[in-house]
C-alpha cells in the first residue's frame, strides 16, 4: 500500500507547453527560450517600441534596481529579435520558424484574472511569402489540437507596435469534446500580426526580401479556457489541491 | 473615449443603424468597443481608440469618418477638409515659443465683445452626453470642439493679462524652477523647468500649464468681454511626462500624449471662432500664427500585388480602389501602383504596411482565406535545454514529485526591481530551496486530503546571482534534505517514456475549507473482501467523504485486520467534529451489523 510510488502531476503550463511543442513541431516549429532578465533593446527598442511609448512606464514593467538598461521582460516578443539576429550573424538565412514559450512580467496587482508572473506562448513563422492567411491556418491546428474540438479562427483589427497590421485573435469551438461552457462561443485568445518590417530590418533582415508573421497569446489563459481553471493566481500557489488534479 | 450615436449622425448623410450593429462595426473594422449606454434616445459607446490612431480618433469627427468606410455612409460634412484661414491677422496679440520643438505651432485670436453666461441645450446637452459638465458657453465651446475633432482648446480673459503699449505677448516657455501655478480648479501645482507653461510675456505671469490644465488667474468668468483663444500644438512625450510628473491629466493631455497634426489647429480654431460668435457674439479682431516648420506632405505607394503577398489575398484594384475612397485617402493609380497622399490629420500612416492594414481592416479580416502553412523546408532544430528539462520532468513525475512553480520574487536575494506595485517582496530570488519549502509547507497538511504519504515537491526555474541568470532544478520530500542544483550539472537517470500528455479534461475547483480526517480499523473474517467494507463506509458516509483509502492490513489468527482513511471536507463550509463523529458512527454500527465484523 505504499502510496509513495504512485505518480507525481505535471504542472498544467508545463503540460501545455509539451503539447504545443508537439503540435508545432510537426508543423516545422523549433523551440527557442531566452532570458527573463532582458535587455531594453529585445525587450522593446528592437521591437519598435518607442522609447516614450507607455508600455515603459515603470508602473507596468519592472525595472532592476543599479541595472540601468535591463528590464524583466513584459512579452516574449524579444525572441523573436535573439532568434533571427542569431541566425543572419550565424549566416542561416529564413525561412524561419519558432515558438518561444516562457515566463514574463507586468507591475500589477493580483486578481483572479491578473498575475505579476503569467506565461507566454511566442510563435514566429518569416520566409519569403508567409502571409497572414497562413497565420488563420496555423492558429486553426493550434486551437483545434489543444482544445480538442473543430475551431473557426477570427482576427480583429488592433495595435502593436511591432506588427503591421496587428490583430486580435477570436476563436469558436465546436465538437463533443469541448466543454459547454465554451462551446459555439467567441472566445479571445491573444494578440497577433505580419511582423513589422523595421522589426525585420532591426534583425538584420531585408524587408523587401522576406515578410511573416507573429504571435503571442497567453498560456495562463489558454490553460484557463482548456481546464475550466477559475483563478491565475493557482498557477503559482504551489497548491498540490490544484496541481494533482493535472 | 465616450462617443454619442446622435453626435456622430450629425456628420453623416444617412442615418446609422442602432447601436449594437454600430458596435460591430468598430469592432470588427476598426476599434474594440468596450461598454455601450442608453441614454434618454441617444447611445453613448464606450469606444477603445487604439494608441495608433490617437492622432484622429479620439473625437466624434474621427469616429464618424471611420463609421462612414465601414457602413459606406457618406460624409455629410467634415471639418477638417472645408477651407480655414486665419485672417485677418492682427499684432495685438504676439506670440513667443522658446523652444519650437516643444510647442510646433501657436495660433492665437483676439476677440472681442463677448457676452459671457450659460451655453445653449443643444451644447450643454450634447457635452452632457459624454459625461462633461456644462461650465459657460466659452468654456464650453472649447470642450465642444475638442470633442467633436480632436485638437485641445484654451481662451484666456484678454483684460486679464497686460498689454505693453495696447499689444499681447503670449509666451510659451519652461516653468522657472518651483515655479507656482494655481490652476482652474484652484489647485496649486510647483513646477519644475520640464514642465512648458503658457505665460503673459509682458509680465512673465504663468497662465497656464501648456496642453494640460489652465491657470486660475486669467480664467474666463461672467466679466469677461474680450478673449485670447489658444489653439496649439505640444510635443506629445514631453507633455506625458510632466502630466505623470504632476499626476495631473486631462482631456487635453491625453490627446496631446497621443501626437496631434499641428494642421489640425487651424481647423480647430475656425470651428472654435464659429461656435464662439454664435453663442456669445464678439468680433475678430485677428489672428497671429507660429508655425515655423510646416508638417511635410506625405505620399506612399503600395500595389495590388504587396497587398496580396501580405494579406494572402486576391483582391483586384477595384477593392483596393473602393478601401482608398471609402477612407476619404486621395491616391492616384498607375500600372497598378497607388500612391495615397496622406491626409494631415493620419500621422499613423507612413509606410506600405499601414495601407496593406487600411485595406484588410476595410474589406473585413473575415475576407482573408485559412491556409495550411507550407511544409518546411528544414529540419526543425532540437533544443538541448528543453528536451533535458522535458526528461527531468518525466523521471520526476515517475518518482511520485509534484511540479510546482513558485513566483521569482522574494524578500531577500542579489538583485532588486524597482516600483513593485505593494512594494512586497522586491528582491529576484536566488535560490529555488526557500519557495519550495514554503510549498511543502503549505501542503503538508493536506496529505490525506491529497491521498499521499509523503509530499513531494519540484520545480524548474529561473533564479539569479549577482551576475548570472541560470536555471536550477530543486527537489523537496518530506523528512528529506532539499536538493537543488543548476540545470547544467543536473544528471538524467534514465529517459523514461514519454509521459501520456494529459489526463485531465476539467478541473474542478477544490474547496478552500479545512478536511477532517479519521480512520477507523476493524477485524474480520478471513473471507471479507475489503472491496465490500468499502462499498459499505461509502453508501453510509454522506456526500463529504471526498476520500477514502486501506493503509493497513494484517492477519490474527483466522482474522484479518483492515484499516481504512477516510477524509471528510465540504465545499460549503468548515465541518464541525460532530458532524464527522455522527457519519463515522453510521459507519461503525453499519458494518458491525455483519458476522463476526469487530471495530478495534
Amino acid at each position: 500500500m505504499r502510496k509513495d510510488e504512485t505518480r507525481g502531476h505535471l504542472h498544467p503550463i508545463s503540460s501545455l507547453i509539451r503539447e504545443a511543442n508537439l503540435i508545432f513541431l510537426q508543423m516545422g516549429f523549433t523551440l527557442v527560450e531566452g532570458p527573463l532578465l532582458e535587455s531594453e533593446w529585445y525587450n522593446f527598442d528592437a521591437l519598435n517600441v518607442p522609447k516614450d511609448h507607455p508600455a515603459r512606464d515603470m508602473q507596468d514593467t519592472f525595472y532592476l534596481k543599479n541595472e540601468p538598461g535591463y528590464v524583466l521582460r513584459t512579452h516574449t516578443s524579444g525572441l523573436q529579435i535573439r532568434y533571427m539576429t542569431e541566425q543572419v550573424k550565424k549566416g542561416i538565412m529564413p525561412p524561419y520558424r519558432i515558438i518561444a514559450p516562457g515566463k514574463c512580467f507586468r507591475n500589477e496587482a493580483t486578481d483572479m484574472t491578473h498575475e505579476a508572473e503569467f506565461f507566454q506562448i511566442e510563435g514566429l513563422a518569416v520566409g519569403e511569402d508567409i502571409t497572414l492567411a497562413h497565420l488563420k491556418g496555423t492558429f486553426e491546428k493550434f486551437f483545434s489540437e489543444i482544445f480538442k474540438g473543430d475551431v473557426e479562427v477570427s482576427f480583429r483589427p488592433s495595435f502593436f507596435p511591432f506588427t503591421e497590421p496587428s490583430i486580435e485573435v477570436d476563436m469558436r469551438l465546436t465538437g463533443i469534446n469541448v466543454t459547454e461552457k465554451l462551446r459555439g462561443k467567441w472566445i479571445e485568445v491573444g494578440g497577433a500580426g505580419m511582423i513589422h518590417p523595421q522589426v525585420l530590418e532591426n534583425s538584420g533582415l531585408d524587408s523587401k526580401k522576406y515578410q511573416g508573421w507573429a504571435f503571442g497569446p497567453g498560456l495562463d489563459r489558454l490553460a484557463m479556457l482548456k481546464w475550466g481553471i477559475d483563478d491565475v493566481r493557482l498557477m503559482h500557489s504551489g497548491d498540490l489541491r490544484f496541481i494533482n488534479q493535472f | 473615449m465616450k462617443i454619442s450615436r446622435e453626435w456622430v449622425q450629425e456628420f453623416l448623410n444617412h442615418p446609422l443603424p442602432n447601436a449594437e450593429k454600430i458596435s460591430n462595426a468598430l469592432t470588427f473594422h476598426a476599434f474594440e468597443v468596450e461598454n455601450i449606454e442608453k441614454k434618454g434616445k441617444d447611445d453613448i459607446l464606450d469606444v477603445k481608440v487604439t494608441p495608433n490612431r490617437g492622432h484622429d480618433c479620439l473625437s466624434h469627427r474621427g469616429i464618424a469618418k471611420e463609421l462612414s468606410a465601414i457602413l459606406k455612409i457618406p460624409m455629410k460634412n467634415d471639418p477638417l477638409r472645408v477651407s480655414a484661414s486665419l485672417e485677418p491677422k492682427t499684432d495685438l496679440v504676439s506670440i513667443k515659443v522658446e523652444e519650437s520643438n516643444l510647442c510646433s505651432r501657436y495660433i492665437a485670436c483676439y476677440v472681442q465683445g463677448v457676452k459671457v453666461g450659460p451655453s445653449p441645450e443643444w451644447l450643454s446637452k450634447r457635452l452632457l452626453s459624454i459625461g462633461q459638465k456644462s461650465i459657460n458657453n466659452i468654456v464650453d465651446a472649447a470642450n465642444f470642439v475638442m470633442f467633436d475633432i480632436g485638437q485641445p482648446l484654451h481662451a484666456f480673459d484678454a483684460d486679464k493679462l497686460v498689454a505693453h503699449k495696447g499689444k499681447y505677448n503670449i509666451l510659451v516657455r519652461r516653468a522657472h524652477e518651483r515655479e507656482k501655478m494655481l490652476t482652474l480648479d484652484n489647485k496649486e501645482y510647483i513646477l519644475t523647468n520640464s514642465t512648458m507653461v503658457i505665460a503673459d510675456g509682458n509680465n512673465d505671469t504663468p497662465l497656464g500649464i501648456a496642453g494640460i490644465k489652465g491657470g486660475s488667474y486669467a480664467r474666463v468668468d461672467s466679466a469677461t468681454t474680450n478673449l485670447i483663444l489658444e489653439a496649439a500644438t505640444f510635443n506629445g512625450p514631453s507633455l506625458r511626462r510632466t502630466a505623470q510628473a504632476l499626476k495631473l491629466q486631462s482631456d487635453a493631455s491625453k490627446r496631446f500624449e497621443q501626437v496631434l497634426s499641428p494642421e489640425l489647429a487651424v481647423y480647430a480654431m475656425q470651428a472654435f471662432i464659429t461656435l464662439v460668435k454664435e453663442i456669445a457674439g464678439g468680433q475678430v479682431v485677428g489672428f497671429s500664427d507660429t508655425y515655423p516648420t510646416p508638417q511635410e506632405k506625405k505620399e506612399i505607394i503600395v500595389s495590388v500585388n504587396q497587398v496580396n503577398a501580405v494579406l494572402g489575398t486576391k483582391l483586384r484594384d477595384s477593392e483596393i480602389i473602393d478601401t482608398f475612397e471609402c477612407l476619404d485617402l486621395p491616391f492616384r493609380e498607375e500600372d497598378g501602383l497607388f500612391t495615397v497622399s496622406v491626409p494631415f490629420e493620419r500621422l499613423d500612416l507612413s509606410i506600405p504596411e499601414d495601407l496593406i492594414e487600411e485595406v484588410a481592416r476595410i474589406i473585413g479580416y473575415d475576407k482573408i482565406p485559412t491556409v495550411e502553412l507550407p511544409l518546411f523546408s528544414k529540419k526543425p532544430e532540437i533544443n538541448e535545454n528543453f528536451q533535458k528539462t522535458e526528461s527531468l520532468r518525466n523521471d520526476l513525475v515517475s518518482k511520485g514529485y509534484s511540479e510546482v512553480y513558485t513566483s521569482v520574487f522574494r524578500n531577500k536575494g542579489e538583485r532588486e526591481v524597482l516600483n513593485k506595485i505593494g512594494g512586497d517582496k522586491p528582491f529576484l530570488r536566488d535560490n529555488l530551496a526557500l519557495g519550495l519549502k514554503e510549498a511543502l509547507e503549505k501542503n503538508i497538511h493536506n496529505k490525506d486530503l491529497l491521498g499521499v504519504e509523503k509530499i513531494k515537491l519540484f520545480e524548474i526555474g529561473t533564479i539569479w546571482s549577482r551576475d548570472n541568470e541560470t536555471i536550477h532544478i530543486g527537489t523537496i520530500r518530506e523528512g528529506e534534505e532539499i536538493r537543488e542544483t543548476s540545470l547544467e550539472e543536473a544528471r538524467v537517470d534514465v529517459e523514461r517514456e514519454n509521459l501520456p500528455l494529459f489526463k485531465t479534461l476539467h478541473y474542478q475547483p477544490f474547496s478552500r475549507y479545512p478536511a477532517i480526517t479519521r480512520d477507523i480499523a476493524l477485524f474480520v473474517p478471513r473471507d471479507a473482501s475489503p472491496d465490500e467494507i468499502e462499498k459499505v463506509i461509502r453508501e453510509h458516509a454522506g456526500k463529504l467523504l471526498v476520500r477514502l483509502r486501506l493503509f493497513d492490513k494484517f492477519k490474527k489468527g483466522d482474522k484479518i485486520s483492515y484499516a481504512f482513511r477516510l477524509v471528510f471536507l465540504s465545499q460549503e463550509r468548515t465541518l464541525t467534529d460532530e458532524e464527522v463523529n455522527t457519519a463515522m458512527q453510521k459507519i461503525s454500527s453499519k458494518l458491525t451489523e455483519n458476522k463476526g465484523f469487530e471495530i478495534r
